[in-house]
């Protein structure tokens, strides 16, 4: 495991989006499929090859804001749409954007956070809620402290106001729970098992055809200073 | 690590030495000491002040370490600046205890936590315990120990508490009086210099005297271990506690106030949820959840069934309850067919079980009867099942001959009914016994036999079932966490 030790050399405080997913995917976390293009080519390639649509993404660990800064370009459904995409990404005047992640595109049905946060008193713990835009402003989300029994996973669930949002609406089949807990549980155990993750957010956490996945993700650091 | 018997001393001390005892009756050295004595304690009570040699007609000492006799307990009520070398004083003789009424101490600035924190080197170094400083003091039924600030006799029963206001927690013991709820331990936790909550949760948790705990909180210091401790003991009893400082306001009123730590709110209500503690949000609901708690088994499920007089409050419970995610489930037809029987031909034919204006007993006690029986629900909330009061007649009604005359008639039948409440009473609780289920009575009405109900008869009655349904809920809250899996 070094992608959290070689960012750190690095002298980096927080991990790219792809990175922060790589990490999360290996502690069993459902993410989009993606990949780095460095130039125009690759970048049409790779989404050739996952299927559009496609999004394009600003990459690299300074840029945690994307879509404030418009690094983010939706729903891209030919090749030329990616290739306009990408040379206009990289030729951001103030940013310089040297890499691009082509990610699957995740319609979804449902937004929902998902986080872990760190307490003087308590240690890691976990959150859950609401997610995109409506995190902030109903902040509609519950807490645990890890580590997280699979009964306090289902309970955090519970403990939102919009819990009704998990399940079966308009068509669309409920959020599978057991796997929703089960991202949950290995937030909590990814805050025990490692000092140097300050921080995590997962938002959104998006639902397609039940099944939770990272669509966008952060991992903050601790250099231990 | 702090070991029961430590704290047996202090809740079963064989003898109190009190240091301060004043014959001013304005000086605590004076009520408590009264407190003590009215409470009729079991053990021997040194009083202790250098200028006098009889207090109330009991000898006096010079000193602590004078006392002819080894000391459990030492209850220390001087100026906060006197303590440090009164706790040396204890140490050289072997106190266990000591309960610093004293104020003036960390909570009001540095001068004052510098002063507690030499009392608390001091005591360590004598391997002594302090309850406090800035405490109400301390209660315990078995030996009668009432070592506290206000003039409170609290009745027997299984509560013990610990509260991190002296204050708030007195006042329960008040309304616990008024209540019918009787306590086995009280602590008010002070300062928490030395003991603190967690030390008291884990004694009541072994404490087989102790049924219930119950506890007010502003917050808990860092690298405490409550939580720890609460995950085994809310396994083996209920632990209630009425959390203050939840808001921001609150939370800076609390800093002032205990000390509590900026731990956020949020996350330790959180916490609290995961070890399985059961968080209260008013005074009058700690009460109430204390009462259904202590007296009433835990329900196996949330299945509610309601009996009432009168529609409209059936239609309100019901509400409640599935706000609460309580579920009031449809009758089977086979009960129906039973109520048939019973009822008028326009009862509710349902479940909230609307008797539609029968205010007769039997068929009363009948229909809590049917429904506690059931296999369907795991609750019943009755409601109006007291008549008392209500059928009370004016016998100074003007009018004919034959008017008054009915009114004095229908006044005996009426009191003769308010003395057959005590039969429904009566039968409430043996279902309650039968069943294992709790049957919760509702009293609406004008009202003043709750204590009554719950001492004399065994029966967890409210005024409203607004508070019926939340008491019934913290109860389903619990069973929820007892049901859960204990993961390691």
């Amino acid at each position: 495991m070094n992608i959290l030790e070689e960012a750190l050399k690095r002298g980096e405080k927080t991990l790219s989006e792809h990175d922060s997913k790589l990490f999360l995917a290996e502690h069993g976390i459902p993410v989009t499929k993606e990949q780095v293009a460095v130039d125009e080519d690759e970048a049409a390639g790779i989404a050739g090859e996952m299927g559009y649509p496609v999004v394009l993404k600003g990459s690299g660990s300074e840029l945690a804001h994307k879509t404030e800064m418009n690094l983010i370009a939706l729903d891209l459904r030919t090749e030329q749409e990616v290739r306009d995409a990408f040379r206009r990404l990289t030729g951001h005047s103030e940013t310089p954007v040297k890499e691009v992640l082509v990610q699957q595109m995740v319609k979804g049905d449902r937004e929902l956070v998902v986080g872990l946060t760190r307490d003087p008193q308590f240690g890691p713990c976990v959150m859950f809620g609401l997610g995109g835009i409506f995190t902030e402003v109903l902040e509609d989300v519950s807490f645990r402290v890890a580590p997280l029994s699979r009964w306090d996973a289902h309970d955090m669930m519970e403990d939102i106001r919009a819990k009704k949002i998990l399940n079966a609406f308009r068509g669309k089949p409920a959020v599978d729970r057991e796997k929703l807990a089960d991202i949950l549980i290995a937030i909590g155990k990814i805050g025990l098992d490692y000092d140097a993750v300050k921080e995590i957010d997962i938002n959104p956490l998006k639902v397609l055809d039940g099944m939770p996945i990272a669509v966008d993700a952060l991992v903050v650091l601790d250099d231990g200073k | 690590m702090l070991s029961k018997t430590d704290l047996d001393k202090l809740f079963n001390p064989r003898n109190i030495a009190f240091i301060g005892a004043s014959e001013n009756p304005f000086k605590w050295g004076f009520i408590i000491v009264l407190n003590i004595l009215k409470g009729q304690f079991r053990g021997k009570l040194y009083p202790v002040n250098p200028n006098m040699t009889s207090l109330l007609g009991i000898p006096c000492y010079p000193s602590v370490k004078a006392v002819p006799d080894s000391v459990d307990l030492a209850v220390i009520t001087t100026p906060a600046k006197t303590v440090p070398a009164l706790i040396d004083q204890c140490g050289e003789k072997g106190v266990a205890n000591v309960v610093v009424i004293s104020s003036d101490f960390s909570e009001t600035g540095p001068e004052g936590a510098r002063l507690e924190k030499d009392v608390v080197n001091r005591a360590r170094r004598h391997n002594m315990h302090i309850v406090g400083p800035n405490t109400m003091g301390v209660y315990s039924a078995g030996p009668r120990l009432n070592a506290l600030m206000p003039p409170v006799a609290p009745l027997d029963g299984g509560l013990s508490m610990f509260s991190q206001s002296g204050n708030v927690g007195v006042q329960m013991l008040y309304w616990g009086n008024s209540k019918g709820l009787g306590f086995e331990k009280f602590v008010s936790s002070g300062n928490e210099a030395d003991l603190t909550c967690e030390d008291y949760l884990a004694y009541f948790g072994d404490d087989e005297a102790t049924k219930v705990v119950l506890a007010y909180m502003e917050g808990i210091k860092p690298g405490s271990n409550l939580l720890d401790v609460a995950r085994g003991v809310c396994r083996k009893k209920p632990v209630l506690v009425f959390k203050g400082g939840r808001t921001d306001t609150g939370g800076r009123a609390a800093a002032s106030h205990s000390g509590a730590m900026a731990v956020s709110s949020r996350l330790l209500r959180a916490a609290f949820r995961q070890a399985g503690i059961i968080e209260i949000e008013d005074s009058q609901g700690l009460m109430d959840a204390a009462k259904a708690f202590s007296s009433y088994p835990v329900p196996r499920g949330n299945r509610v069934g309601i009996l009432t007089r009168g529609g409209g409050w059936g239609v309100i419970t019901a509400d409640i309850c599935e706000e609460r995610e309580l579920v009031v489930p449809s009758l089977p037809d086979e009960l129906i067919r039973r109520l048939n029987e019973i009822l008028p031909p326009f009862w509710s034919h349902g479940n909230p079980v609307d008797m539609a204006a029968n205010i007769l007993l039997e068929p009363f006690m009948e229909c809590m009867e049917i429904l506690a029986e059931w296999d369907g629900v795991d609750s019943v909330i009755a409601l109006g099942g007291s008549i008392q009061g209500v059928f009370d007649f004016d016998a100074k009604v003007e009018g004919t001959k034959e008017l008054k005359e009915t009114v004095v008639l229908a006044r005996e039948v009426a009191r003769e009914y308010t003395t057959q409440h005590d039969v429904v009473l009566d039968h409430t609780r043996d279902l309650v016994d039968r069943t294992g289920k709790p049957v919760i009575a509702v009293t609406l009405g004008d009202y003043d036999g709750f204590k009554s109900d719950l001492r004399d008869h065994g029966v967890v009655s409210y005024s409203t079932p607004e508070r019926a349904v939340r008491a019934l809920k913290r109860m389903v809250d619990y069973r929820r966490f007892l049901d859960s899996p204990v993961e390691l």
